[in-house]
C-alpha cells in the first residue's frame, strides 16, 4: 500500500512537470515559445518594406531577395505573429521578384520566415513600423509670386487623409536647370519657395519630390520620385535687381559727397562764420570803446604835453560869463532872449575854440580863460559892448565892463544881480570842474553883464559844429 | 485504496496551482512606455475613427431596451488594465450579434483586438462580467 501510494506521488508530479515543460503550444522550438529564432541563424538576406494603410485598413508588406537564390529550390517566405498560445504564419505572395502580403495588425511584433525544400524554416524579427516606405507624392503645382520674386512648389500626399502618417513625414523636393546637378530642399510641410534671384532669368527649371517618415515613431526609407513638373523663370527679375542695385549706388554716391561738401564748409568756415556764431566772444570794453570813439584826425593834437601847445592861446577859467549875458550886454535890443551862451567846463583843458554863433550871436573866440584876443575885443568893441569874462578883475578889466555901470569884478557873491541863466543849456560838470564852475559862477554872477566874460558850453559848441 | 485515492486528491490541487496557464489573463509587464507610445501613433486612431463610425448607429443603440449591455462598458478605477481587456472581449462579443454594417464589425474589431494586442490580454471563454 504504501508503495503504491509512492509510486501514484511519484508519477503524478512527473506528469505535473512534464505538461509545465511543454508548455501550451505544444510546439518544439529551441527557445520553447514557438518561435523559430534560435533555431537556426537568420542567414537570408532580404529586403523588404511595408506602405501602411495600403488599401482601406490594410497594410502591405513587400520583400526580395538581396541576393537571388538558386533556381531549383522553391522559397517561401510567411510572416508569423504570435497570438496568444499560437504561433500563426501568413506565406506571402510571390509576385515575379517579390513578395507581397496585406495584414491589419501593425501593433503586434512580427516575424519574417523563410521556409525552403533544403533547410528548416529559418526566422527573423521585424518591425512593420521601421520600414514604412511612405507613398508617392502628386500633383505638383509652381506658382510665381510677382512681388516677393519668389516661386511657390505645392505639392499633395495621399497620406493627408490617411490616419497614421499625416503630418509625419519629411518631404525632399529636388530641382535643377535643364539638365543641370539637382539641388534638394527639405521640409515637413507641402509647399516650398524658391527665390527668383537664386535662379537664371528666362530658363527652364524642373522640379519633383518625395516623402519618408520623420522619425518620430514611424521609420523607413524614402518613397519614390514624383513624376517632374517644369517651369521657366520670367525675365524681369535682372533688370529689377540692376536697377534696385543702380538706384543704391547712386545713393551712396550722393551721401557721400554731401557728406564730404559739409566737411569741407565746416572747416572752411569754422573760425570765421561757425565758431562766433556758436561761441560768441565775450566784448573787451577797451576795443569796444575804441570802435565806438571816433578815431582822431591824424593831424589831430593829443597830448598833454604843453610845449605842444605853443600855438595856441590858453586861457586861464577865470571868470567866464555866459555868453548871452554878454551879448545882453552889449546888445541888449537886439538878442535880449538869445541862447544863453551855457558854461565851458573849466579844467585842465584849455583850449582855444571857436565860437560859431549865429547871426543873434557874436561870432567871437571864446576862450576858457575869458581873456579875448585883442584883435577880437577891438572888434566887438568896435560893434558891440561886450561882457568878456576875465579871472582878474584887476586893472585889466575892459572898460565895456564898466560902461554898463554893472560892476563885475565884485567879492561879494550876488546872484540876483546877474541875469538869469537858462538851466536847460547848462551842461552838467565834472565835479572838479563843477566845482570849478561853481566857484566860477559867484564870481561870474557876482560880475554884472558888463563882464568881458562869455560862457561857452558843449551844447552851444555843437551848435557852432 | 483509500490511501492512493487520497494521495492523488492531495496532488490535484497541486496541479491546479501550478498549472502552467497564467493565472492572469493580461502579460502587459512593465511595458508601460510602449503601450503609451503605440497607443498614440496607432490605437488612437482607429479608436478615433470607430467613434466617427458609431454616430450612425447611436439611435439604435438608445432604443434598445435592454441596457444591461451598457456594463460591459464601464472601467473601475484602479483596474484600468483589467477594463480595458473586459471592453475589448465584449465588444467583440457584442457586435458579433447585432445587425450593424460589416464595416462597422470590422472596424470594431481592429480596436478590440488591437487592444487586447497592446495589453498582451486575451478573452477568457467562460468568465462572466458581473
Amino acid at each position: 500500500m504504501l508503495r503504491m501510494t509512492q509510486t501514484s506521488t511519484v508519477l503524478s508530479i512527473f506528469i505535473l512537470f512534464l505538461h509545465t515543460t511543454f508548455g501550451e503550444s505544444g510546439c518544439t522550438s529551441a527557445d520553447g515559445d514557438g518561435t523559430f529564432g534560435d533555431d537556426e541563424p537568420d542567414n537570408f538576406d532580404i529586403d523588404c518594406f511595408s506602405q501602411l494603410e495600403f488599401r482601406d485598413s490594410y497594410s502591405s508588406l513587400t520583400c526580395n531577395f538581396t541576393e537571388p537564390p538558386p533556381h531549383n529550390t522553391n522559397y517561401t517566405l510567411a510572416l508569423c505573429t504570435k497570438e496568444d498560445s499560437n504561433y500563426v504564419c501568413f506565406n506571402m505572395e510571390k509576385q515575379e521578384d517579390a513578395y507581397f502580403l496585406q495584414f491589419t495588425d501593425i501593433l503586434s511584433n512580427k516575424d519574417i520566415c523563410m521556409d525552403s525544400e533544403m533547410k528548416k524554416r529559418v526566422c527573423r524579427s521585424l518591425v512593420v513600423t521601421d520600414i514604412v516606405k511612405p507613398e508617392v507624392p502628386f500633383d505638383i503645382n509652381i506658382t510665381y509670386q510677382k512681388e516677393a520674386n519668389e516661386y511657390l512648389i505645392h505639392y499633395s500626399t495621399p497620406h493627408s487623409w490617411k490616419k497614421y502618417l499625416k503630418d509625419k513625414l519629411i518631404h525632399q523636393i529636388a530641382y535643377r536647370q535643364e539638365e543641370g546637378t539637382w539641388k534638394t530642399i527639405e521640409s515637413p510641410y507641402l509647399q516650398v519657395k524658391l527665390l527668383g534671384k537664386n535662379l537664371e532669368n528666362d530658363a527652364s527649371y524642373e522640379v519633383k519630390v518625395r516623402s519618408q517618415p520623420n522619425g518620430d515613431y514611424f521609420k523607413g526609407m524614402w518613397s519614390e520620385w514624383s513624376t517632374s513638373k517644369s517651369f521657366r523663370t520670367t525675365r524681369e527679375q535682372h533688370s529689377r535687381e540692376s536697377s534696385s542695385s543702380v538706384v543704391v549706388v547712386i545713393f551712396s554716391i550722393l551721401g557721400f559727397m554731401l557728406s564730404i561738401v559739409m566737411i569741407v564748409l565746416i572747416v572752411t568756415f569754422w573760425e570765421n562764420r561757425i565758431k562766433p556764431a556758436v561761441w560768441p566772444n565775450l566784448p573787451d570794453h577797451k576795443k569796444t570803446l575804441e570802435q565806438l570813439c571816433k578815431k582822431p584826425k591824424n593831424n589831430f593834437d593829443i597830448s598833454f604835453n604843453p610845449e605842444s601847445f605853443g600855438y595856441v592861446h590858453i586861457h586861464k577859467v577865470d571868470g567866464i560869463r555866459a555868453k548871452a549875458e554878454l551879448e545882453n550886454f552889449l546888445q541888449p535890443s537886439t538878442a535880449p532872449e538869445t541862447n544863453i551862451p551855457e558854461k565851458f567846463r573849466s579844467g585842465s583843458d584849455q583850449k582855444m575854440i571857436p565860437a560859431m554863433t549865429d547871426k543873434s550871436k557874436l561870432n567871437l573866440p571864446v576862450t576858457y580863460g575869458g581873456i579875448w584876443p585883442a584883435e577880437a575885443l577891438h572888434r566887438l568893441l568896435g560893434t558891440s559892448q561886450l561882457a568878456v569874462t576875465e579871472g582878474n578883475c584887476s586893472s585889466s578889466t575892459y572898460e565895456v565892463c564898466h560902461s554898463n555901470g554893472v560892476p563885475l569884478c565884485d567879492d561879494a557873491f550876488n546872484l540876483s544881480s546877474a541875469p538869469p541863466l537858462d538851466p536847460s543849456h547848462q551842461p552838467r560838470p565834472e565835479p572838479l570842474n563843477g566845482d570849478t564852475a561853481s566857484q566860477m559862477l559867484p564870481t561870474s554872477e557876482m560880475r554884472s553883464p558888463n563882464n568881458e566874460e562869455a560862457y561857452v558850453t558843449m551844447s552851444s559848441f555843437y551848435k557852432i559844429q | 485504496n483509500s490511501a492512493f485515492f487520497r494521495s492523488i486528491f492531495r496532488v490535484l490541487p497541486l496541479l491546479l496551482v501550478l498549472s502552467p496557464v497564467n493565472s492572469s489573463s493580461c502579460a502587459m509587464g512593465n511595458r508601460t512606455t510602449e503601450i503609451r507610445v503605440k497607443y498614440e501613433n496607432i490605437l488612437s486612431h482607429d479608436i478615433d475613427e470607430l467613434v466617427n463610425m458609431s454616430a450612425e448607429y447611436r439611435d439604435r443603440c438608445c432604443k434598445n431596451k435592454k441596457h444591461e449591455n451598457s456594463k460591459v462598458f464601464f472601467c473601475n478605477d484602479t483596474q484600468e488594465i483589467e477594463s480595458l481587456q473586459s471592453m475589448a472581449c465584449n465588444m467583440l462579443r457584442f457586435f458579433h450579434k447585432q445587425k450593424i454594417s460589416k464595416s462597422f464589425r470590422w472596424k470594431a474589431a481592429l480596436v478590440s483586438c488591437g487592444t487586447l494586442q497592446l495589453l498582451q490580454c486575451k478573452c477568457e471563454r467562460h468568465k462572466k462580467e458581473k
